[in-house]
């Protein structure tokens, strides 16, 4: 087994053929990501050029009449009646989103449908969701004209977004069917992943130091979560719940490190059968789900004063790509609005993310050496088999490529800016339009989460035993660990300070 | 492998145990003290000079 699944439906145990297909396309997937992701970068970067290649994209500001909320992302292209930005900036995706579909050899009518109705029913949420009496912030209350609000700014539109693909997933079983093709949560975040790169190699630019800091932190902190999460789950799966041990590494990886890509990972290095993984891997999307309910109003109610803490405990937390960077997303909305309706303090937007994404990243770049030595130790020492050999090329069979593409517009946006720092707002502008994407990318991310997470199959699949592990091991250990080490590494560091 | 049978496989292996290897032991307890005193290097690392 060389890579990872593309899309997972906890909804139905694969088979062991279909397993293995799964595990054999997610390559194709991660390239893709990298690809599409890189595609909107370059084509955001033209505004530096002069050339506006993507402000036609649809930009929706937090309205009280439904009439204002929708504009075209810049200027240039005012004169577009929104409703035709809207249909260009889902023609578009689907445009791109096709080829990446033809590469995976999917049907390209069902998901081409299937799509359609994502697209549809995550914008409706995002929405929803910059209703001003949903998003406005205290400040923002007296521009708009309205007395009080829920203070949640328009990212609220993720959780609307994740409810309705709970809803989708759990009561509406044809519905979840029909557009399963476009279900592809790990896709869609992966290539938002990409983008955000070239968001926070902006932030990065503006702050330096802190950005340097962010990063050795993160290191530090990820390699603790391998080394002090890992060893405790693995040994309370053997000893006091009895699994073997072609159970325990998939679901010590999966519980520990980083969900679905580590379970199917290092499942793969000590030879597991591929149900096993993907048994796993189905328990990590629906405990994901919870903590991404749970965790970002935990960190919004006790950290609102610790904002980087929260960031990266919710990359350390928060199992799955994309719960982890979607908890971060949330986290950072809730937290400066509760600092800035508590304090009067506005932070800067997109560190917490950042410094989550971060983490994450870190942890998925580690993946591959990980399951490098459990191999090795698999082979050289549990169970010898003449002509057992680990290669260390494997390392990079399993690395998650999509990682190259978020250095990689990291990178570019950090060269553009040291090497001419008049540019610098150029660039920051036209991230801003890829940013666009990233939201939407994001957005089409939660709600295939929700649809994926079928509760009551999933119990009447067996797996009380695995989830009681996940249980006790993510919310007796893990998380207060993983709270710790935040702690300990990100205590003190804030984000930029706008305002307060 | 159907639902039963991973359901059923989950209950077999508490009668068929497989007891924890001496290299697993190792394996365990190797790493997890690595982790912890890495942890506080790394905590006076970042406090002192980052």
């Amino acid at each position: 087994m060389t890579t990872l699944p593309t899309t997972l439906n906890p909804s139905s145990v694969p088979s062991e053929g279909e397993a293995l297909a799964l595990t054999q396309s997610r390559v194709t997937e991660d390239w893709l990501a990298v690809w599409i992701g890189l595609f909107v970068f370059a084509l955001s970067l033209s505004l530096v050029a002069g050339i506006d290649l993507l402000g036609w994209a649809i930009n929706t500001s937090v309205w009280t009449l439904p009439a204002k909320a929708l504009a075209p992302a810049s200027k240039l292209y005012a004169h577009l009646p929104a409703a035709l930005s809207l249909v260009a900036t889902y023609f578009f995706l689907l445009a791109v989103l096709l080829v990446a579909a033809k590469g995976l050899r999917a049907d390209l009518k069902r998901f081409a449908a299937g799509f359609t109705a994502i697209f549809i029913v995550s914008y409706a949420c995002w929405f929803l969701g910059s209703w001003a009496y949903i998003a406005a912030t205290p400040d923002k209350r007296a521009a708009l004209k309205i007395a009080w609000s829920l203070n949640l700014t328009n990212e609220s539109g993720y959780i609307i977004a994740l409810l309705a693909g709970l809803i989708v997933g759990n009561f509406l079983p044809g519905v979840a069917r029909a557009i399963q093709e476009a279900v592809r949560p790990e896709l869609y975040i992966k290539t938002g992943i990409v983008i955000l790169g070239g968001f926070l190699g902006i932030a990065a630019l503006e702050q330096r130091q802190l950005a340097t800091s962010v990063i050795f932190r993160g290191i530090c902190a990820i390699i603790e979560a391998y080394l002090i999460y890992w060893p405790i789950v693995y040994f309370i799966s053997r000893r006091y719940f009895g699994f073997s041990r072609e159970w325990a590494v998939p679901l010590a990886s999966g519980i520990s490190i980083c969900g679905v890509s580590a379970a199917i990972a290092t499942g793969g290095a000590i030879r597991a059968r591929p149900v096993v993984p993907i048994m796993v891997s189905s328990l990590v999307v629906i405990f994901a789900v919870i903590e991404l309910m749970m965790l970002p109003f935990a960190a919004q109610h006790f950290l609102y004063n610790q904002p980087m803490v929260a960031g990266a405990w919710m990359g350390l937390a928060v199992k799955t790509d994309g719960a982890a960077v979607a908890s971060g997303a949330i986290t950072d909305a809730l937290i400066r609005a509760k600092a800035l309706a508590a304090t009067g303090v506005v932070y800067q937007a997109g560190w917490i993310t950042g410094v989550s994404a971060t983490v994450k990243v870190f942890i998925d770049v580690f993946i591959g050496v990980w399951a490098f030595i459990l191999a090795w130790i698999w082979s050289a020492k549990i169970e010898r088999r003449s002509g057992d050999k680990v290669k260390v090329v494997e390392i990079w069979q399993r690395f998650p490529k999509f990682i190259l593409g978020y250095v990689a517009t990291f990178l570019i946006v950090l060269g553009i800016g040291v090497a001419v720092p008049s540019l610098i707002p150029k660039v920051k502008a036209s991230m801003g339009q890829a940013n666009l994407f990233r939201s939407m990318f994001f957005l089409m991310t939660f709600f295939a989460i929700g649809v994926l997470s079928n509760f009551r199959k999933l119990w009447q699949e067996g797996i009380a035993k695995l989830a009681a592990v996940y249980v006790l091991c993510l919310f007796g250990y893990i998380i207060w660990v993983g709270l710790l080490i935040s702690w300990l590494f990100f205590h003190g560091v804030l984000p930029p300070v706008l305002k307060g | 492998m159907t639902e039963t049978r991973v359901g059923e496989e989950l209950k077999k292996m508490e009668s068929e145990y497989e007891p924890l290897l001496p290299v697993e032991r190792k394996l365990i307890w190797y790493t997890f003290t690595t982790g912890v005193v890495l942890l506080a290097i790394f905590v006076l690392i970042s406090r002192w000079f980052v």
